[in-house]
């Protein structure tokens, strides 16, 4: 966790994006607080909104996680869309190819997208420990890679669908098996397995993080890498395996996305989760908890940014309060220095008193 | 042959421009010793600001001036979070970019109901004389403004760069800012100029897409360049001339990749896509190479620290 990192600081940057963002509605004559009561219903309104805006908190958790895990360890992963995509492709690949009973299947799809998620991560952090490519170059440039190579590479051409039909052309890969699908939980929703997956893996995170000693070593690395290499740990090893898991959970978020909602590769994702991720981790600390949490609260509103559509807002509204939020939290020194003011000017009147 | 290579120049001298003056911003950006990864937002705010102006006023120059303020006011931003208060450069270059994608896609939706903005007028086309008679030199000829400013702007950021007194004092500030605040000069105002500097050029290489290469604005815009831009810096090792040479070289491969695609000649997409991205870690690496990044890339200057 940054240092100067206080929960507080994040609640006010979010409290004071959403002002900023629904008082600029104000100025296209629209209702700020009819668009905001509009948002919170498609957030909560009903069982399957509720669904839908824990699919996203799930996802966003995961992303979040790829970037919070490495950051222990001082690295910072901005590969997340990348780690994602590979994570996605590779479920899409083993959905369909593979043919095992259901839960075998599932687990079998699963950990290949974790694997292959995490790999793509390792190659970074393989690139930062042994050849000293700053991670956060490396990470940006391989997002672009696994773009290119998956999306106008494998899913238009060895992966992409192929029907009977030569004149029919189905864009994505194939369908996955039914037996690769997540079951949906509670009916009348799309609330599928992996959400409650997601929300383990970041309290199982949160626990080894903060109880283990190989959490504690990691947190050691973060800190000051030279105290670390003098009191024995290895770290470039703990930054390799802070990475490989990081990516992984972004790998696993490619996977709920394919076997959860879309059924298959589709020919382009183009919710930008991976990316999300890095803002819902620094709003929420850079800490596996703080994460989850910062996610439950933008998987809501951008669930409810659809409801917005009806009153000419464009649904990726949610974003741009996302955005401000994480620029406020960046710029946390101003709001910092702001609050410590006006602190000291009603001291100053109380003294006066 | 020669209709294709003057297609593939002609294109290259199209689609270059924005790529450049991003990616030589971003080398004297980063050169100062700010990371600049608000690129892409920059440039977007430049699209959007140019296409507006551009049709509120009539004229495509006034549409440049906007691109080239909005790209400088993001900037600015930039250079107060990261230079007064000394936050965290990648983040908020990063929080820049989430801001502008989303703010623009919401004032295209509010301003104009849809994904684009109407057709604005573009920048003239300027027929070199003399030169449009000639064989393959002709592709040289009946180009936007922006496309010949292109071909100045990274020699002019070289050599001030390289050959003037500002030039050293800014590159003295990426590499040992401490050094240049002995001789009691201001390293937050040097960086504050490289940063501005490099967010005016990337607005005016967003407002080169929508006044240039295409009359509108469409969301899409920039269709991350900000982010190719930045592999050219890469892969031009931090230098303005480099940047630029990797800018036009990646530019010309794409050129390449969809003149011979519609020749009925398939390259593997993918892979060509992919390809900048690929060549700039290879050369990161230090397979093809090597890249090293200013000493203080990234790092705030703190006077009370040394």
């Amino acid at each position: 966790m940054p240092r100067s990192f206080r929960p507080g600081l994040a609640v006010a940057a979010v409290v004071l994006a959403l002002v900023l963002s629904f008082g600029a509605l104000a100025l296209f004559g629209k209702d700020p607080l009819e668009a905001f009561a509009a948002m919170v219903r498609g957030g909560f309104g009903s069982a399957s909104a509720l669904g839908e805006s824990l699919i996203k908190a799930a996802l966003l958790t995961l992303t979040a996680l790829a970037v919070a895990l490495p950051f222990c360890t001082g690295l910072f992963n901005i590969g997340g869309q990348g780690q994602m995509l590979v994570g996605a492709i590779a479920a899409a690949f083993l959905g369909h190819a593979l043919a095992l009973p259901a839960s075998l299947e599932i687990a079998a799809c699963l950990s290949g997208a974790v694997l292959a998620g995490g790999a793509w991560g390792l190659l970074a952090g393989w690139l930062q420990t042994s050849r000293g490519v700053h991670e956060v170059i490396s990470t940006i440039l391989l997002n672009w890679v696994a773009m290119h190579l998956i999306e106008n590479g494998l899913v238009v051409g060895p992966l992409a669908a192929r029907s009977a039909d030569a004149n029919v052309s189905l864009p994505g890969t194939a369908v996955i098996r039914e037996a690769a699908n997540l079951p949906v939980l509670i009916a009348g929703t799309r609330l599928h397995l992996g959400v409650p997956i997601a929300f383990a893996v970041a309290l199982a995170l949160a626990w080894v993080v903060a109880r283990t000693t190989w959490g504690f070593e990691l947190r050691t690395v973060g800190a000051s890498a030279e105290a670390a290499r003098s009191a024995g740990i290895p770290v470039a090893r703990r930054r390799l395996q802070a990475m490989w898991l990081g990516a992984g959970c972004a790998g696993l978020a490619g996977a709920l996305l394919v076997l959860g909602t879309e059924g298959r590769y589709p020919p382009h994702i183009s919710t930008p989760y991976g990316f999300d991720g890095i803002a819902v981790a620094f709003i929420g600390g850079s800490a596996p908890l703080g994460s989850a949490v910062a996610a439950l609260f933008f998987g809501a509103i951008r669930a409810g940014g659809t409801r917005l559509q009806l009153l000419g807002i464009h649904r990726d509204f949610p974003e741009l309060i996302q955005g401000l939020a994480l620029l406020l939290v960046a710029g946390r020194a101003v709001l910092g220095f702001l609050f410590a003011r006006l602190r000291r000017g009603r001291d100053v009147e109380a003294s006066r008193a | 042959m020669r209709e294709a290579i003057e297609a593939v120049l002609g294109s290259t001298l199209e689609y270059a421009p924005s790529l450049v003056f991003t990616a030589v911003g971003a080398a004297l950006c980063e050169r100062s010793g700010v990371i600049n990864l608000g690129l892409e937002g920059m440039m977007r705010a430049g699209a959007f600001a140019a296409a507006v102006v551009a049709l509120a006023t009539g004229s495509p120059f006034w549409g440049l001036a906007a691109g080239i303020g909005a790209g400088a006011l993001l900037a600015w931003l930039h250079g107060w979070l990261c230079i007064r208060w000394r936050s965290d450069q990648v983040v908020v270059g990063i929080a820049i970019n989430l801001v502008a994608l989303a703010a623009v896609t919401v004032l295209v939706e509010s301003m104009f109901g849809g994904n684009s903005t109407p057709s604005a007028h573009a920048l003239p086309r300027i027929r070199i004389p003399g030169l449009a008679e000639l064989p393959v030199l002709r592709a040289l000829s009946g180009h936007p403004l922006t496309s010949y400013l292109a071909l100045f702007v990274p020699v002019l950021a070289q050599l001030a760069l390289g050959r003037t007194r500002w030039g050293l004092r800014i590159r003295a500030v990426g590499e040992q800012p401490g050094a240049v605040a002995t001789l009691g000069l201001s390293v937050s105002r040097l960086r504050y100029q490289a940063v501005l500097l490099s967010g005016a050029l990337s607005g005016l290489g967003g407002a080169t897409l929508s006044l240039a290469v295409l009359d509108a604005f469409n969301d899409l815009m920039p269709y991350g360049q900000g982010f190719i831009a930045l592999a050219a810096m890469i892969f031009g090792k931090w230098s303005p001339l480099g940047a630029a040479g990797a800018a036009a070289f990646f530019a010309f491969a794409d050129a390449l990749r969809i003149g011979t695609s519609t020749a009925g000649l398939h390259l593997p997409h993918g892979l060509m896509l992919a390809l900048p991205y690929l060549l700039s870690l290879a050369m990161l690496a230090g397979f093809v190479g090597k890249a090293v990044a200013p000493a203080a890339d990234g790092q705030p200057f703190d006077p009370e620290v040394r």
